[in-house]
């Protein structure tokens, strides 16, 4: 019983501070200071979520198409921001974010629930009725995350490791424009999961700057070069263009960049010693 | 868990993959080292990796050379073609990724060990093929589409004169998920793993530059060689030997009129490239093995089980038709493919191209059938009066009823790169000093 | 075009070598050459409707799932405990295979298997040395989640304490006796929860906390400032006027201690230390004596340092459980009975904290010292000397 603390020699180091030179393969203490930072950043956009989707859902009770479909892209955005902590709930994730064919009988089946069931109403029918009750269950659902975020003590390696699982779900799942299929408002969440993976990656940069400057260079770069593709489709509200406009030519972009970037991104766990 | 049989089964894939299993069999079991678990595990087990061959595996091609290896090379018993969109922002960046991807292609063809890193990161290889990658008769031919030279005005005035958008000829039904591409990579090897482990190092290594824009797999099935070490030409999907009027590939004279890029009106650097043509061409099987042999062969022009041509049915493949004889097609029918394709003559000989298919079976389509057909791949001097014009002269043919074209592309294979150079180095270099 | 590249030879050469050394360079090739191209310890192929095995048992460790993906639709495969996601393996494609390895604790789990309407198949890890091992070796990776979660709470708790600090001060500024008293009692909360680490500036804590009793001139000294120099004036002398630059001076100086909390350096010998002090502290100082003397609310503030106190044993509690299961349980238990204790005094309605019996300050200090007797033997189960 006495050994087990010993065993760990980073833990014996950070707490005796006997030698310096501890293995760079392990964590360090300095981990602390971006993972609560992350935490902070989070619990905004988890009380965000829970503003814009009381005013979204009360769009959707009051029958107001228009204003609906106006708050549907801007109030997902927070959600898609932390994706992957909100993912860790599985219900949840499943309630509030599902796609159609994620079920059997895809638009159809009565356990198809939360974002995309009532944008699937509001553009492929064109109207909030019958969408009440699943407007009442998303702004729960998202009440429901709020809290169980807020009482969740973050696992080091999924904060770490959501910079690379952010570009995954997009390079997987988001290129291909399949996200929000009736609305075409995926640039939106494009934008999103990007400022969400750079969030995590500007936290750790401080912590891998020092002996990496060819690969945060790299990083930076591409995350610039996103910035610069995204821009072109800024719409004059601040938000983006159907994803219809995005050309070939910058579809490519994205996905280059996009796949450059989990693969560096997915080093970020190693390099921190949380492989 | 059963670690005896565990270790003794993995000691023996072990041995067995560099060929070595009944020697070290022998010594081990002579010593009285495992012997016990010897006997026991003697028989294979289900799970255990089908024997492959030393000698096939140690097989490589070499990569440097005037002309890119892949296009002479004998073509080996497993492809996959891929084409991509090339994202590079400057003539510097196109520089970088044709060096990257020429450092990625000279170490896979010829083998070696993958890099250890740290356990914590993504491994620096898939790990399919193992710590040791074993070369496995691969080439890697890289081709440039004349998308990339329209788009960039770095490279105008550079593109090779005949490089241009494969437009639809009358019996194609082109699926734009399988057309066109910035670039393109054929991946040829002995085994189809050892490919499909190239194409994501590649990914992996130029992500950043390449975008996979679509790609089909192919195959040939092997044969035993006659005595004499020949094998016949491979058969297509349809049954029939393809590739018998082939030019001959060790006639470097004949290479260097039909294959390489030559010539006034081409740019200096493409001499020595040569054009590529691709094809995917839906095979209609389930009809075709429904339609009476006679009139199988007729469409063809050949007789199916030796290749031989009608006029001669107990000549080889290799026998020339004699047409001549036959003006009116009462033997090989005027609109038979062999007879369209190459009618023989003088003039013909300037539509020489170098075919290397491969077939493709890819799975089951909406309405039930099968999904095969030819990855059709040609090289040529000069694409026009190549693929082109062949193409142009089959239109129509009775075979067209049991084919459609699906996709494909043009794309022009660089020069070669001499030992320390990179593929597409004159072309870079011509584009410096434009 | 056939000679073997120089890697081939060395393999050829190397099996020769160890054909001929037999058992040991045998041995020991074959656990290297395990070591990388193991099979998965589990296949799970994924159909149109289940998983196949649907009731997989594995003995608990780091295990490897290999997941066949045998239906017609990209799936996810996911191994859940109760909603929470242990890992999972996205988009795979029909055909294609993924493998994802896990450390898995014993216990029972959840794996999803394709289409979300698909019922569940089920997980069952069973207990194993490996496990065991795992979980009782403390690492600092295993801190990290929960220092950087303390880290959180210091930061929301400190500007929560500064919120309410600036209500206080705006209810004082606008005379208002009443709404100035309740604001006071809501004042302290954010404060108690992060004292056990707050105390420990003492140049604040000396203006932040200071109290008449320990200074010279007591309620007159010029020291004497902060929440009970208000208090003293809110429910001693019944006004709010001169009030508002003790105010002013709260906000300033909780505003000061956020920021600090928002930097300090925190490692797990602290996060170990200070609740069990903490508890101490108070069953040995305010429980007996009391320490809202003008506002006689102390058993408010005592359920506010109780929940500071719950959310670092917590946290710990994520730490200890893998390494000493008994002591986590104790911890539990002890923590539930303060609170209970706490509870059932508050329910009966004392009009202050002086009016509670001693025989029930008694026994709520004994919980407390029997809780901070517990926290004690973290030190020795999962922290340093």
């Amino acid at each position: 019983m006495v050994g087990h603390y010993l065993k760990t020699t980073a833990l014996a180091l950070a707490l005796g501070g006997w030698a310096t030179g501890a293995m760079a393969a392990d964590p360090s203490l300095d981990l602390v200071e971006p993972l609560a930072e992350y935490k902070l950043y989070v619990a905004e956009n988890t009380a965000k979520l829970v503003e814009d989707t009381t005013a979204f859902t009360d769009a959707v009770k009051a029958g107001d198409v228009e204003k609906a479909k106006s708050l549907f892209a801007p109030t997902r955005t927070s959600y898609e921001k932390i994706e992957p902590i909100a993912e860790l709930f599985s219900d949840l994730d499943v309630s509030i974010d599902a796609r159609a064919d994620d079920y059997e009988q895809a638009e159809q089946d009565p356990d198809f629930t939360g974002f995309h069931r009532i944008e699937y109403g509001l553009w492929e029918q064109g109207s909030t009725e019958g969408l009440a009750e699943y407007a009442d269950k998303l702004l729960a659902d998202v009440k429901e995350l709020d809290a169980r975020i807020n009482g969740l003590t973050f696992p080091p390696e999924v904060v770490v490791g959501g910079a690379a699982v952010l570009m995954e779900e997009v390079a997987a799942t988001k290129i291909s424009g399949e996200e929000d299929r009736y609305s075409r408002t995926d640039l939106w969440d494009f934008d999103a999961n990007f400022e969400g993976a750079e969030k995590i990656y500007e936290l750790l940069r401080p912590l891998i700057a020092d002996d990496e400057a060819d690969f945060t260079a790299k990083v930076d770069g591409n995350f610039a070069a996103v910035d610069e593709v995204l821009e072109k489709y800024r719409s004059a509200d601040g938000g983006f263009v159907s994803y219809e406009e995005l050309t070939d030519t910058d579809r490519n972009a994205l996905s280059a960049k996009v796949n450059t970037l989990a693969e560096d991104l997915a080093t970020l766990r190693g390099k921190l010693g949380l492989g | 868990m059963n670690d005896q049989g565990r270790l003794s089964t993995t000691r023996r894939t072990l041995l067995r993959q560099i060929g070595l299993g009944a020697l070290g069999g022998t010594i081990a079991g002579s010593i009285g080292i495992h012997a016990r678990a010897q006997d026991a595990k003697t028989a294979p087990q289900v799970v255990d990796a089908p024997p492959g061959h030393a000698e096939t595996a140690a097989q490589h091609v070499p990569f440097h050379g005037r002309h890119q290896a892949g296009i002479l090379t004998p073509r080996p018993a497993s492809g996959i073609f891929a084409a991509f969109d090339v994202v590079v922002a400057s003539l510097d960046d196109f520089e970088r990724m044709l060096r990257l991807l020429t450092e990625r292609a000279a170490f896979l063809t010829q083998g070696g060990e993958v890099p250890a890193r740290d356990p914590k990161l993504p491994p620096a290889d898939s790990g399919l093929l193992g710590p040791v990658i074993a070369p496995d008769n691969l080439t890697i031919t890289l081709g440039l589409g004349a998308s990339l030279f329209d788009r960039h005005d770095w490279l105008a005035g550079l593109k090779p004169a005949r490089l241009q958008r494969m437009v639809q000829f009358p019996n194609d039904a082109l699926d734009p998920a399988l057309c066109h591409g910035d670039l393109s990579l054929q991946f040829c090897a002995n085994l189809p793993d050892t490919n499909i482990h190239a194409l994501r190092d590649i990914v992996k290594n130029l992500s950043e530059f390449l975008v996979l824009r679509w790609m089909i797999e192919g195959s040939v099935p092997p044969v035993p060689p006659a005595p004499d070490g020949s094998t016949p030409s491979a058969r297509n999907f349809l049954g029939f030997r393809d590739g018998s009027a082939n030019p001959d590939a060790n006639d470097a004279a004949l290479m260097e009129r039909v294959v390489w890029t030559h010539g006034p009106d081409e740019p200096e650097w493409a001499h020595g490239g040569s054009y590529q043509a691709v094809r995917v061409i839906r095979n209609f099987v389930e009809r075709w093995d429904r339609a009476p042999l006679a009139e199988q062969e007729r469409i063809f022009g050949r007789t199916k089980m030796t290749g031989a041509p009608l006029d001669a049915p107990r000549a080889s493949e290799y026998d020339v038709p004699d047409y001549a004889a036959d003006p009116d097609g009462a033997t090989t029918p005027p609109d038979s493919h062999i007879r369209l394709a190459n009618p023989r003559t003088p003039k013909s000989e300037r539509n020489l191209m170098l075919r290397r298919p491969f077939n493709y079976s890819r799975g089951v389509l909406r309405n039930g059938q099968l999904d095969q057909g030819l990855l059709f791949i040609a090289y040529q001097a000069d694409l026009e009066a190549g693929f082109i014009a062949v193409q142009n002269q089959l239109n129509g043919e009775p075979l067209e009823e049991y084919i459609k074209p699906v996709g494909g592309g043009y794309f022009f294979a660089l020069p070669g790169a001499a030992v320390g150079d990179y593929l597409g180095a004159s072309l870079v270099n011509a584009a410096r000093r434009s | 075009m056939t000679s073997p590249s120089k890697g081939i030879y060395l393999a050829i050469a190397g099996a020769a070598v160890l054909a001929v050394a037999g058992g040991a360079a045998f041995w020991y090739a074959t656990q290297r050459n395990a070591g990388t191209q193991t099979a998965a310890d589990q296949l799970v192929t994924v159909n149109a409707t289940t998983c196949e095995p649907n009731a997989i048992t594995v003995p608990g460790g780091r295990r490897s799932f290999e997941i066949v993906n045998a239906s017609d639709r990209p799936i996810e495969w996911e191994i859940l405990n109760g909603v929470m996601v242990v890992a999972e393996r996205e988009n795979i494609a029909p055909g294609f295979r993924s493998t994802l390895e896990v450390q898995l604790a014993p216990g029972e789990y959840a794996i999803t298997c394709g289409l979300l309407s698909n019922p569940r198949g089920t997980l069952t890890v069973t207990p194993s040395d490996e496990a065991a091992a795992a979980a009782s070796e403390v690492t600092l990776r295993k801190f990290l989640g929960p220092l950087s979660e303390y880290r959180v709470y210091l930061v929301m708790q400190g500007n929560a304490a500064v919120k309410a600090a600036e209500a206080l001060r705006d209810a004082i500024t606008a005379n208002d006796l009443e709404a100035a008293r309740e604001a006071w009692h809501q004042a302290r909360l954010p404060y108690r929860r992060i004292e056990p680490l707050a105390y420990r500036f003492s140049d604040l804590e000396e203006r932040i906390d200071a109290r008449a009793a320990y200074l010279a001139g007591r309620e007159q000294d010029p020291a004497f400032i902060g929440y009970h120099r208000i208090e003293y004036g809110l429910f001693a002398e019944n006004r709010t006027e001169g009030l508002a630059p003790f105010a002013d001076a709260l906000v300033a100086d909780l505003t000061e201690l956020a920021a600090r909390l928002k930097q300090a350096p925190l490692d797990p010998g602290l996060l170990i230390e200070i609740p069990g002090e903490s508890a101490l502290q108070i069953a040995q100082g305010q429980i007996p004596q009391g320490e809202n003397l003008y506002a006689g609310n102390d058993l408010q503030d005592l359920a506010a340092s109780l929940e500071g106190i719950g959310k670092l044993a917590g946290l710990l509690r994520q730490v200890v459980a893998g390494v000493d299961p008994a002591l986590d349980k104790v911890i539990e238990q002890d923590m539930q009975a303060a609170e209970a204790h706490l509870a059932a005094i508050a329910a009966e309605a004392h009009p202050t904290y002086g009016d509670v019996p001693k025989a029930a300050r008694d026994a709520l200090a004994a919980d407390l010292t029997r809780l901070s007797e517990s926290l004690r033997k973290l030190q020795p189960a999962i922290g340093m000397n």
